[in-house]
Protein backbone atom coordinates (compact mmCIF):
# COMPACT_ATOMS: atom_id res chain seq x y z
CA UNK A 1 0.00 0.00 0.00
CA UNK A 2 1.06 3.78 -0.62
CA UNK A 3 -0.12 4.98 2.97
CA UNK A 4 2.49 6.00 5.07
CA UNK A 5 1.03 5.70 8.45
CA UNK A 6 1.96 7.82 11.47
CA UNK A 7 1.41 7.65 15.39
CA UNK A 8 2.07 11.02 17.37
CA UNK A 9 2.76 10.72 20.91
CA UNK A 10 1.99 14.06 22.77
CA UNK A 11 0.75 15.03 26.29
CA UNK A 12 -1.34 18.02 24.45
CA UNK A 13 -4.35 18.07 22.77
CA UNK A 14 -4.04 20.87 20.98
CA UNK A 15 -0.32 20.06 19.67
CA UNK A 16 -1.19 16.46 18.57
CA UNK A 17 -4.50 17.80 17.09
CA UNK A 18 -2.45 20.79 15.14
CA UNK A 19 0.49 18.41 14.10
CA UNK A 20 -2.62 16.04 12.18
CA UNK A 21 -4.41 18.37 10.86
CA UNK A 22 -1.42 19.42 9.10
CA UNK A 23 0.01 15.90 8.38
CA UNK A 24 -3.35 15.11 6.43
CA UNK A 25 -2.80 17.84 4.06
CA UNK A 26 -0.20 15.35 2.64
CA UNK A 27 -2.50 13.58 0.50
CA UNK A 28 -0.24 9.79 1.03
CA UNK A 29 -0.96 10.03 4.56
CA UNK A 30 -3.04 8.98 7.55
CA UNK A 31 -2.47 8.73 11.08
CA UNK A 32 -2.88 5.51 12.89
CA UNK A 33 -3.53 6.94 16.16
CA UNK A 34 -2.51 9.72 18.78
CA UNK A 35 -1.57 8.83 22.27
CA UNK A 36 -0.51 10.83 25.40
CA UNK A 37 1.99 8.82 26.50
CA UNK A 38 4.34 6.33 25.15
CA UNK A 39 2.80 3.50 27.13
CA UNK A 40 -0.65 3.80 25.87
CA UNK A 41 1.16 3.01 22.85
CA UNK A 42 2.80 -0.07 24.21
CA UNK A 43 -0.54 -1.21 25.82
CA UNK A 44 -1.95 -1.07 22.57
CA UNK A 45 -1.90 -3.35 19.20
CA UNK A 46 -0.73 -1.52 16.33
CA UNK A 47 2.46 -2.50 15.52
CA UNK A 48 2.35 -1.55 11.30
CA UNK A 49 3.74 1.57 11.35
CA UNK A 50 5.69 3.91 9.73
CA UNK A 51 6.89 6.85 11.29
CA UNK A 52 6.38 7.65 15.13
CA UNK A 53 6.23 11.54 16.27
CA UNK A 54 7.11 11.95 19.69
CA UNK A 55 8.91 13.84 22.05
CA UNK A 56 12.15 12.80 23.93
CA UNK A 57 11.39 12.31 27.16
CA UNK A 58 8.49 9.73 25.93
CA UNK A 59 11.26 7.31 23.57
CA UNK A 60 12.59 5.92 26.91
CA UNK A 61 9.30 4.13 27.89
CA UNK A 62 8.88 3.11 23.97
CA UNK A 63 8.63 -0.27 23.98
CA UNK A 64 11.50 -2.10 21.24
CA UNK A 65 9.67 -3.41 18.54
CA UNK A 66 8.08 0.29 17.74
CA UNK A 67 11.88 1.47 18.04
CA UNK A 68 12.80 -1.67 15.28
CA UNK A 69 9.88 -0.82 13.25
CA UNK A 70 8.97 2.35 13.05
CA UNK A 71 11.63 6.02 12.20
CA UNK A 72 11.48 8.21 15.14
CA UNK A 73 10.39 11.86 14.63
CA UNK A 74 11.52 14.60 17.21
CA UNK A 75 8.72 16.99 18.73
CA UNK A 76 10.34 19.49 20.63
CA UNK A 77 10.84 23.65 20.71
CA UNK A 78 13.41 24.32 19.36
CA UNK A 79 15.39 25.58 22.63
CA UNK A 80 15.02 21.93 24.14
CA UNK A 81 17.90 19.14 24.00
CA UNK A 82 17.92 16.59 22.29
CA UNK A 83 19.39 13.33 22.97
CA UNK A 84 21.64 12.14 20.05
CA UNK A 85 21.58 8.81 21.53
CA UNK A 86 18.71 7.71 19.50
CA UNK A 87 19.18 7.58 16.06
CA UNK A 88 15.99 10.35 14.87
CA UNK A 89 14.81 10.14 11.01
CA UNK A 90 14.00 13.95 11.58
CA UNK A 91 13.30 16.46 13.67
CA UNK A 92 10.06 19.14 14.20
CA UNK A 93 10.06 22.05 16.17
CA UNK A 94 7.21 23.32 17.77
CA UNK A 95 8.08 26.78 15.90
CA UNK A 96 8.27 25.17 12.54
CA UNK A 97 5.72 26.31 9.97
CA UNK A 98 3.28 24.19 8.02
CA UNK A 99 5.01 24.68 4.94
CA UNK A 100 8.09 23.70 6.74
CA UNK A 101 6.92 20.51 8.86
CA UNK A 102 4.94 19.38 5.49
CA UNK A 103 8.59 19.66 3.40
CA UNK A 104 10.55 17.92 6.04
CA UNK A 105 7.68 14.98 6.12
CA UNK A 106 7.33 14.42 2.29
CA UNK A 107 11.38 14.52 1.75
CA UNK A 108 10.87 11.24 4.65
CA UNK A 109 7.96 9.77 2.98
CA UNK A 110 9.77 10.08 -0.40
CA UNK A 111 12.80 8.12 0.73
CA UNK A 112 10.69 5.50 2.56
CA UNK A 113 8.66 5.40 -0.91
CA UNK A 114 11.96 5.02 -3.15
CA UNK A 115 13.59 2.33 -0.58
CA UNK A 116 10.42 -0.11 -0.94
CA UNK A 117 10.68 0.50 -4.91
CA UNK A 118 7.01 1.71 -5.78
CA UNK A 119 7.27 4.13 -8.52
CA UNK A 120 4.13 6.15 -9.96
CA UNK A 121 2.48 3.05 -12.50
CA UNK A 122 0.19 3.82 -14.57
CA UNK A 123 -3.16 2.49 -13.00
CA UNK A 124 -3.55 0.32 -15.71
CA UNK A 125 -3.16 -3.15 -14.83
CA UNK A 126 -0.16 -5.04 -17.34
CA UNK A 127 -1.01 -8.29 -19.24
CA UNK A 128 0.78 -10.31 -17.28
CA UNK A 129 -1.27 -9.16 -14.22
CA UNK A 130 -4.34 -9.40 -16.02
CA UNK A 131 -3.11 -13.10 -16.56
CA UNK A 132 -2.72 -14.00 -12.95
CA UNK A 133 -5.76 -12.24 -12.07
CA UNK A 134 -7.82 -14.47 -14.71
CA UNK A 135 -6.42 -17.29 -12.61
CA UNK A 136 -6.86 -15.72 -8.95
CA UNK A 137 -10.80 -15.28 -10.50
CA UNK A 138 -10.73 -19.10 -11.43
CA UNK A 139 -10.04 -19.97 -8.18
CA UNK A 140 -6.30 -21.04 -8.21
CA UNK A 141 -4.10 -20.82 -5.34
CA UNK A 142 -0.64 -19.15 -5.11
CA UNK A 143 0.89 -21.84 -5.84
CA UNK A 144 -0.86 -23.55 -8.37
CA UNK A 145 -0.86 -19.78 -10.46
CA UNK A 146 3.10 -20.15 -9.64
CA UNK A 147 3.19 -23.37 -11.43
CA UNK A 148 0.71 -23.10 -14.52
CA UNK A 149 2.67 -19.94 -15.53
CA UNK A 150 6.23 -21.00 -14.40
CA UNK A 151 7.06 -18.31 -12.11
CA UNK A 152 7.80 -18.42 -8.30
CA UNK A 153 5.02 -17.87 -5.84
CA UNK A 154 6.97 -14.78 -4.71
CA UNK A 155 6.27 -13.17 -8.13
CA UNK A 156 2.86 -14.48 -8.09
CA UNK A 157 2.26 -12.98 -4.40
CA UNK A 158 4.22 -9.27 -5.99
CA UNK A 159 2.10 -9.44 -8.49
CA UNK A 160 -1.37 -9.71 -6.25
CA UNK A 161 0.05 -6.82 -4.39
CA UNK A 162 0.25 -5.00 -7.67
CA UNK A 163 -2.92 -5.65 -8.88
CA UNK A 164 -4.97 -4.82 -5.14
CA UNK A 165 -2.81 -1.76 -5.07
CA UNK A 166 -3.87 -0.41 -8.63
CA UNK A 167 -7.11 -1.60 -8.43
CA UNK A 168 -8.45 -0.77 -4.73
CA UNK A 169 -9.60 -4.32 -4.16
CA UNK A 170 -8.40 -6.34 -1.71
CA UNK A 171 -10.45 -9.48 -1.49
CA UNK A 172 -10.47 -12.79 -4.16
CA UNK A 173 -13.91 -12.39 -4.24
CA UNK A 174 -13.89 -8.55 -5.25
CA UNK A 175 -11.12 -9.66 -7.92
CA UNK A 176 -13.77 -12.25 -9.17
CA UNK A 177 -16.46 -9.64 -9.67
CA UNK A 178 -13.88 -7.28 -11.07
CA UNK A 179 -12.49 -10.22 -13.57
CA UNK A 180 -16.03 -10.82 -15.07
CA UNK A 181 -17.24 -7.20 -15.01
CA UNK A 182 -13.76 -6.56 -17.45
CA UNK A 183 -14.58 -10.07 -19.33
CA UNK A 184 -11.24 -11.68 -18.07
CA UNK A 185 -13.24 -14.81 -16.88
CA UNK A 186 -16.37 -15.65 -17.67
CA UNK A 187 -19.12 -16.08 -15.39
CA UNK A 188 -19.88 -19.74 -15.39
CA UNK A 189 -16.20 -20.38 -15.31
CA UNK A 190 -16.00 -18.27 -11.94
CA UNK A 191 -15.27 -21.12 -8.64
CA UNK A 192 -16.32 -18.45 -6.39
CA UNK A 193 -19.11 -17.17 -7.38
CA UNK A 194 -21.36 -19.78 -8.85
CA UNK B 1 -16.51 18.87 19.81
CA UNK B 2 -17.13 17.14 23.48
CA UNK B 3 -20.51 16.74 24.07
CA UNK B 4 -21.33 17.07 27.97
CA UNK B 5 -24.38 15.40 30.31
CA UNK B 6 -25.36 19.35 30.26
CA UNK B 7 -25.91 20.19 26.49
CA UNK B 8 -29.72 19.45 25.50
CA UNK B 9 -30.27 16.13 23.74
CA UNK B 10 -31.53 17.80 20.85
CA UNK B 11 -27.81 19.34 20.05
CA UNK B 12 -26.36 16.00 19.79
CA UNK B 13 -28.17 15.22 16.86
CA UNK B 14 -27.83 18.38 15.72
CA UNK B 15 -24.15 18.49 15.73
CA UNK B 16 -24.08 14.80 13.81
CA UNK B 17 -27.51 13.46 12.78
CA UNK B 18 -25.10 9.85 12.95
CA UNK B 19 -25.68 9.72 16.85
CA UNK B 20 -29.16 9.25 16.09
CA UNK B 21 -28.38 5.26 15.82
CA UNK B 22 -26.48 5.28 19.18
CA UNK B 23 -29.73 7.11 20.44
CA UNK B 24 -31.68 4.48 18.92
CA UNK B 25 -29.92 1.49 20.15
CA UNK B 26 -29.95 2.77 23.73
CA UNK B 27 -34.20 2.80 23.65
CA UNK B 28 -33.99 6.52 23.75
CA UNK B 29 -37.43 7.75 21.47
CA UNK B 30 -37.50 11.57 20.12
CA UNK B 31 -39.53 14.04 21.34
CA UNK B 32 -37.17 14.88 24.40
CA UNK B 33 -38.09 18.89 23.88
CA UNK B 34 -35.43 20.75 25.53
CA UNK B 35 -34.02 18.20 27.99
CA UNK B 36 -30.22 17.58 28.67
CA UNK B 37 -28.37 14.90 28.31
CA UNK B 38 -28.34 13.76 31.44
CA UNK B 39 -32.23 14.44 31.78
CA UNK B 40 -33.03 12.00 29.38
CA UNK B 41 -30.73 9.21 30.47
CA UNK B 42 -32.77 9.57 33.38
CA UNK B 43 -35.71 9.37 32.13
CA UNK B 44 -35.07 6.04 30.06
CA UNK B 45 -32.40 4.65 32.65
CA UNK B 46 -29.42 5.01 30.69
CA UNK B 47 -26.02 5.35 32.25
CA UNK B 48 -25.02 8.91 31.37
CA UNK B 49 -21.53 8.64 31.91
CA UNK B 50 -21.83 5.55 29.66
CA UNK B 51 -23.69 7.04 26.86
CA UNK B 52 -21.30 10.42 26.47
CA UNK B 53 -18.21 7.79 26.53
CA UNK B 54 -20.20 6.08 23.43
CA UNK B 55 -21.81 9.22 21.95
CA UNK B 56 -18.02 10.96 22.20
CA UNK B 57 -16.03 7.77 20.43
CA UNK B 58 -18.81 8.21 17.90
CA UNK B 59 -18.35 11.59 17.08
CA UNK B 60 -14.71 12.23 17.59
CA UNK B 61 -12.49 9.26 16.63
CA UNK B 62 -10.02 10.88 18.25
CA UNK B 63 -11.36 11.05 21.39
CA UNK B 64 -10.22 8.89 24.44
CA UNK B 65 -12.08 7.47 26.43
CA UNK B 66 -10.14 6.16 29.40
CA UNK B 67 -11.15 8.49 31.92
CA UNK B 68 -14.45 6.41 33.17
CA UNK B 69 -12.28 3.33 31.42
CA UNK B 70 -12.62 1.20 34.89
CA UNK B 71 -15.85 2.36 36.43
CA UNK B 72 -18.35 0.74 33.36
CA UNK B 73 -19.16 -2.86 34.25
CA UNK B 74 -18.51 -5.07 31.37
CA UNK B 75 -22.00 -6.04 31.02
CA UNK B 76 -22.97 -2.28 29.76
CA UNK B 77 -20.59 -2.53 27.49
CA UNK B 78 -21.54 -5.87 26.02
CA UNK B 79 -24.93 -5.16 26.66
CA UNK B 80 -24.03 -2.12 24.05
CA UNK B 81 -22.08 -3.88 21.37
CA UNK B 82 -24.83 -6.57 21.48
CA UNK B 83 -27.34 -4.07 20.34
CA UNK B 84 -25.15 -2.95 17.53
CA UNK B 85 -24.71 -6.56 16.41
CA UNK B 86 -28.74 -6.84 16.19
CA UNK B 87 -29.03 -3.17 14.43
CA UNK B 88 -26.98 -4.64 11.44
CA UNK B 89 -29.00 -7.94 11.18
CA UNK B 90 -32.26 -6.42 11.79
CA UNK B 91 -31.88 -2.82 9.89
CA UNK B 92 -28.84 -1.97 8.44
CA UNK B 93 -28.29 -5.56 5.96
CA UNK B 94 -31.58 -5.54 5.24
CA UNK B 95 -31.93 -2.51 4.00
CA UNK B 96 -28.60 -2.84 1.63
CA UNK B 97 -29.97 -6.30 0.52
CA UNK B 98 -33.26 -4.41 -0.52
CA UNK B 99 -31.44 -1.54 -2.90
CA UNK B 100 -29.98 -4.66 -4.63
CA UNK B 101 -32.31 -6.45 -4.92
CA UNK B 102 -34.26 -3.18 -6.26
CA UNK B 103 -31.34 -2.49 -8.66
CA UNK B 104 -31.91 -6.06 -9.96
CA UNK B 105 -35.36 -5.71 -10.81
CA UNK B 106 -34.68 -2.31 -12.38
CA UNK B 107 -32.10 -2.95 -14.52
CA UNK B 108 -32.43 -5.28 -17.58
CA UNK B 109 -29.84 -4.80 -19.94
CA UNK B 110 -27.06 -5.88 -17.17
CA UNK B 111 -28.82 -8.06 -14.89
CA UNK B 112 -26.39 -10.39 -14.92
CA UNK B 113 -23.43 -7.80 -13.46
CA UNK B 114 -26.18 -6.50 -10.81
CA UNK B 115 -26.44 -10.37 -9.69
CA UNK B 116 -22.87 -10.72 -8.86
CA UNK B 117 -23.12 -7.90 -6.64
CA UNK B 118 -25.96 -9.79 -4.63
CA UNK B 119 -23.94 -12.62 -4.53
CA UNK B 120 -21.25 -10.77 -2.95
CA UNK B 121 -23.01 -8.96 -0.61
CA UNK B 122 -24.74 -12.18 0.65
CA UNK B 123 -21.07 -13.81 1.49
CA UNK B 124 -20.30 -11.12 3.20
CA UNK B 125 -23.82 -11.10 5.21
CA UNK B 126 -22.56 -14.31 6.38
CA UNK B 127 -19.15 -13.45 6.90
CA UNK B 128 -20.76 -10.26 8.98
CA UNK B 129 -22.61 -12.62 10.93
CA UNK B 130 -19.83 -15.13 11.68
CA UNK B 131 -18.28 -12.31 13.28
CA UNK B 132 -20.65 -11.11 15.13
CA UNK B 133 -21.63 -14.49 16.50
CA UNK B 134 -18.21 -15.41 17.66
CA UNK B 135 -17.74 -12.03 19.47
CA UNK B 136 -21.67 -13.26 21.04
CA UNK B 137 -20.92 -16.70 21.96
CA UNK B 138 -17.03 -16.71 22.98
CA UNK B 139 -15.81 -13.20 23.70
CA UNK B 140 -18.82 -11.36 25.20
CA UNK B 141 -19.23 -14.59 27.99
CA UNK B 142 -15.46 -14.94 28.61
CA UNK B 143 -15.17 -10.79 29.05
CA UNK B 144 -18.03 -10.86 31.75
CA UNK B 145 -16.56 -13.89 33.33
CA UNK B 146 -13.42 -12.42 33.59
CA UNK B 147 -15.15 -9.11 35.33
CA UNK B 148 -16.69 -11.89 37.77
CA UNK B 149 -13.40 -13.35 38.40
CA UNK B 150 -11.73 -9.70 38.89
CA UNK B 151 -14.39 -8.79 41.14
CA UNK B 152 -14.64 -11.71 43.88
CA UNK B 153 -12.40 -11.68 46.69
CA UNK B 154 -11.45 -15.20 46.03
CA UNK B 155 -11.55 -15.88 42.13
CA UNK B 156 -12.15 -19.88 41.59
CA UNK B 157 -8.92 -21.26 40.26
CA UNK B 158 -11.33 -22.33 36.83
CA UNK B 159 -10.54 -18.76 36.09
CA UNK B 160 -7.43 -19.01 35.21
CA UNK B 161 -7.84 -22.35 33.10
CA UNK B 162 -10.42 -20.29 30.83
CA UNK B 163 -7.48 -17.64 31.19
CA UNK B 164 -5.26 -20.46 29.03
CA UNK B 165 -7.33 -21.70 26.67
CA UNK B 166 -8.41 -17.87 25.71
CA UNK B 167 -7.48 -14.26 26.25
CA UNK B 168 -8.28 -10.67 25.38
CA UNK B 169 -5.13 -10.86 23.29
CA UNK B 170 -6.23 -13.76 20.92
CA UNK B 171 -9.32 -11.97 20.74
CA UNK B 172 -7.23 -8.93 18.88
CA UNK B 173 -4.89 -11.22 16.44
CA UNK B 174 -8.31 -13.12 15.41
CA UNK B 175 -10.37 -9.79 15.25
CA UNK B 176 -10.45 -9.62 11.36
CA UNK B 177 -10.61 -7.22 9.59
CA UNK B 178 -14.57 -7.00 8.85
CA UNK B 179 -14.51 -4.01 6.82
CA UNK B 180 -12.30 -5.13 3.61
CA UNK B 181 -15.32 -6.45 1.67
CA UNK B 182 -17.29 -4.06 2.36
CA UNK B 183 -14.29 -1.80 1.24
CA UNK B 184 -14.15 -3.60 -2.06
CA UNK B 185 -17.99 -3.48 -2.71
CA UNK B 186 -17.82 0.41 -2.56
CA UNK B 187 -15.09 0.35 -4.73
CA UNK B 188 -16.18 -2.23 -7.42
CA UNK B 189 -19.35 0.13 -7.51
CA UNK B 190 -17.62 3.54 -7.64
CA UNK B 191 -15.38 2.27 -9.89
CA UNK B 192 -16.08 -0.42 -12.57
CA UNK B 193 -19.69 -1.32 -12.30
CA UNK B 194 -21.65 -0.32 -15.71
CA UNK B 195 -23.89 2.15 -14.18
CA UNK B 196 -27.22 1.09 -14.21
CA UNK B 197 -30.40 3.69 -15.20
CA UNK B 198 -31.18 4.28 -12.01
CA UNK B 199 -28.49 5.92 -10.34
CA UNK B 200 -30.32 7.28 -7.54
CA UNK B 201 -30.77 3.31 -6.01
CA UNK B 202 -26.98 3.20 -6.84
CA UNK B 203 -25.88 6.87 -4.70
CA UNK B 204 -28.38 5.12 -2.46
CA UNK B 205 -27.06 2.05 -2.35
CA UNK B 206 -23.22 3.50 -1.78
CA UNK B 207 -24.38 5.80 1.41
CA UNK B 208 -26.09 2.84 3.20
CA UNK B 209 -22.39 0.72 2.45
CA UNK B 210 -20.56 3.86 3.59
CA UNK B 211 -23.21 4.44 6.89
CA UNK B 212 -22.32 0.79 7.94
CA UNK B 213 -18.83 1.14 7.23
CA UNK B 214 -18.40 3.77 9.53
CA UNK B 215 -20.82 2.20 12.07
CA UNK B 216 -18.48 -0.92 11.96
CA UNK B 217 -15.48 0.99 12.42
CA UNK B 218 -17.10 2.93 15.51
CA UNK B 219 -17.80 -0.75 16.25
CA UNK B 220 -14.40 -1.99 16.26
CA UNK B 221 -13.24 1.37 18.19
CA UNK B 222 -15.35 0.94 21.14
CA UNK B 223 -13.89 -2.97 21.28
CA UNK B 224 -10.22 -1.74 21.18
CA UNK B 225 -10.28 0.90 23.49
CA UNK B 226 -12.59 0.61 25.77
CA UNK B 227 -13.43 -3.32 26.32
CA UNK B 228 -9.76 -4.72 25.58
CA UNK B 229 -7.51 -2.57 27.12
CA UNK B 230 -9.79 -3.04 30.39
CA UNK B 231 -10.13 -6.64 30.00
CA UNK B 232 -6.02 -6.96 29.64
CA UNK B 233 -5.77 -5.12 33.36
CA UNK B 234 -8.31 -7.37 34.34
CA UNK B 235 -6.51 -10.53 33.21
CA UNK B 236 -3.00 -8.77 34.49
CA UNK B 237 -4.76 -8.14 38.05
CA UNK B 238 -6.17 -11.55 38.52
CA UNK B 239 -2.63 -13.17 37.16
CA UNK B 240 -0.85 -11.37 39.79
CA UNK B 241 -3.17 -12.17 42.46
CA UNK B 242 -2.59 -15.76 42.05
CA UNK B 243 0.61 -15.52 42.09
CA UNK B 244 0.92 -13.83 45.24
CA UNK B 245 -1.32 -16.79 47.22
CA UNK B 246 1.08 -19.11 46.00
Amino acid sequence: MTNVTFIIIEKSYLIRKGLTSVIEKIPTTQIVQQFETAEELNASINSDVDFIICSPDQVVSLSKEFKQNAQLISLTAKSSKISAKINWAEHIYLEDTQKQIIKKLNDLIGNKTQKDSVSELPEEISKREADILKNIALGYSNKEIADKLFISTHTVVTHRKNITRKLGIKTVPGLTIYAILNKLIDINDSGQLT
Amino acid sequence: MLITRNIKMADVIHLNYFTLTVLNRFGIELGFGDKSVEDVCKMYQVDADFFLEIVNTFVDKDYFPKKHLQTFPVKLITNYLQKTHDDYHQNKVPEIEFLIEQMVNSCYTQKDKIVLLKKFFNDYKQELLNHTKREEEVVFPYTLAIEKAYLSDKPDQSVLKLMETYSIDVFQNEHDNIEEKLFDLKNIIIKYLPQPKNSKLCNKLLFELFNLEQDLNDHSRIEEKVLVPKIRQMEKIITEGFAQTK
